[in-house]
């Protein structure tokens, strides 16, 4: 039972890994800069690990999720302007994630997009009120996994592995061919996308609605590091994809379909369903999660009872901040903006709250009057600090980088 | 320098009570500890009379415009829990009664009585 539970952990934490952000990135990275970030997937990576491992052990030590300590650390004020900062860059995460899915369905059956956005914002109204947390954590997780049809892309079409290997050692593009500043935006997008901050909310939080204790770290530490690295092997896929597939064309991924015909170049109609259906409960997760880590994120600050493991009735707030949440980011899709720009944008200022978020989480893990033998060992804190300096020095770059490459147009 | 566990006896208001979720006598979260309210003039020792939730307590440290802006929208709704209630310091801050019976958690219930009347709403999913 418990290796059951282990498996579909780990298996829950790659399908859940990749969002139309990270889709849309990846594939870029790789038809602009070939193979050469594939380092800062390896990087971004193990950042999420670390500080999803951290998150998850406060958790089980602790039962307490993160906003709980960025208002007890933080304080009011800091706490505050983190709290809201997060909320908007989820619900912009989840708008896009819906948008996306319209798209998505778009491609599939013709219907009109705005239409589609609606059956969306119903679909998920009702899966997250009707469906048990560990329903959905599993649904979306594991059908997620038909992602790995890019995996299977990726090797199918015969990369040069000396190539994809090289692209492991860091290197900046030459001088003279004026990528520089474009490279560097890509660089802090793909730590962003692959870190997003929400997956360490949802990760601590969905640690808490599942009851972990002291005894569940093991679990944690194996979730985390085979799941997030498997992941990471997706997201690299994509990047090859990209590489073999945009590269030579000179495509621009500005929509998921470009990726679903990828699949169906190689694989034909199974491929294109495959990848379509994969994407859509990759997305899907992913809307659900950033929607219910708005709840998690407001109910924890204020101290209201949250969670899905109590009934809508006792937890009304944190139901009612969801529903707003799903809301609001139709409302944002419907009003035309294309949603591989919102997402540009979200996970562009995502980067900049990741400190502030991140901060708290190191204090309060290292401190051993709180977490006693629990607390951070030499390897968590090294690479803690170590990728506190990582993502501060991103935060500060994002928003100049963004407005220096005119928003990755170059 | 790693910051110290108050001495025995001792309460450290600032890292044990201060922004600490309160949880009531059923083990329902039922708000923050926004402010607390201290008794005792120049000379004599201080003491903690209160805990304040709500709003008016929080807003008020905020800066000014901010401030402004909760009391606007959020109204200066203070809930006062005496010093008495509290049964344990921890994680969080347990109480000795139950939430309603201190004025807490009152906005829950309305919306909850206002939710119940949809279906699937008493469903404790797990």
């Amino acid at each position: 039972m418990k290796i059951l539970e282990l498996f579909l952990g780990i298996l829950t934490a790659m399908g859940g890994f990749v969002e139309i952000g990270e889709l849309t990135f990846m594939m870029n990275a790789g038809g602009i800069f070939d193979y050469r970030l594939l380092w800062v997937v390896l990087l971004g990576t193990i950042g999420i690990i670390v500080y999803g491992e951290i998150a998850g052990r406060v958790a089980a030590v602790r039962a307490q999720p993160v906003f709980d300590i960025v208002r007890e650390r933080a304080g009011i004020r800091l706490g505050l302007l983190t709290l809201v900062a997060s909320v908007l860059v989820c619900l912009l995460t989840c708008a896009a994630e819906i948008g996306a899915i319209a798209l998505l369905w778009q491609l599939a059956s013709g219907w009109p997009y705005r239409g589609l956005i609606l059956l969306a914002l119903a679909f998920f109204l009702l899966v997250v009120w009707f469906v048990p947390f560990k329903g959905i954590e599993r649904i979306f997780g594991l059908l997620g996994l038909l992602m790995v049809v890019f995996v299977g892309l990726a090797w199918s079409m015969h990369p040069d592995w000396g190539d994809v290997a090289k692209g492991f050692v860091p290197s900046v593009p030459r001088a003279g061919e004026g990528k520089t500043l474009l490279y560097a935006y890509y660089t802090i997008a793909l730590i962003s996308s692959v870190m997003l901050p929400y997956e360490t909310y949802f990760y601590a939080s969905g640690a808490i609605e599942d009851k972990w204790t002291p005894r569940d770290l093991g679990t944690n530490r194996a979730i985390v590091i085979v799941g997030f690295l498997l992941g990471g092997v997706l997201a690299a896929s994509l990047l090859v994809v990209g590489k073999l597939y945009l590269g030579p064309k000179h495509i621009e991924a500005g929509l998921p379909g470009t990726a679903a015909l990828a699949a169906a170049s190689r694989f034909g109609a199974i491929g294109l369903w495959t990848a379509l259906a994969g994407m859509f409960f990759a997305f899907a997760g992913a809307a659900i999660e950033t929607a219910l880590c708005c709840a998690y994120n407001t109910a924890q600050f204020f101290g209201w009872p949250w969670g899905k493991f109590r009934a809508p009735r006792t937890a009304p707030r944190f139901v009612a901040c969801w529903v707003i949440v799903f809301v609001l980011a139709a409302v944002v899709v419907l009003t035309g903006v294309d949603p591989v720009q919102v997402v540009e944008y979200s996970i562009v200022f995502s980067v900049v709250i990741l400190p502030l978020t991140y901060f708290p989480l190191m204090a309060i893990s290292r401190d051993r009057d709180v977490m006693g033998v629990h607390a951070n060992g030499v390897v968590a804190n090294t690479l803690g600090w170590f990728y506190f300096v990582v993502i501060s020095i991103a935060a500060v770059a994002a928003i100049p980088l963004l407005l220096l490459t005119h928003g990755g147009q170059g | 320098m790693s910051p110290r566990l108050p001495a025995p006896g001792c309460v450290d208001v600032y890292r044990q009570v201060l922004d600490h979720t309160l949880v009531d006598a059923d083990d329902l979260p039922c708000g923050c500890v926004d402010d607390i309210e201290l008794e005792g003039a120049p000379g004599e020792p201080l003491r903690i009379a209160a805990l304040l939730v709500g709003p008016g307590a929080w807003g008020p440290r905020l800066p000014a415009l901010f401030a402004r802006l909760v009391r606007w929208m959020g109204g200066r709704q203070v809930v006062r829990v005496p010093w008495s209630e509290v049964a344990e310091l921890g994680e969080q801050i347990r109480l000795r009664s139950n939430a309603l019976r201190l004025g807490l958690g009152l906005t829950d219930r309305k919306l909850g009585l206002r939710i119940a009347k949809l279906p699937g709403s008493e469903a404790v999913s797990r």
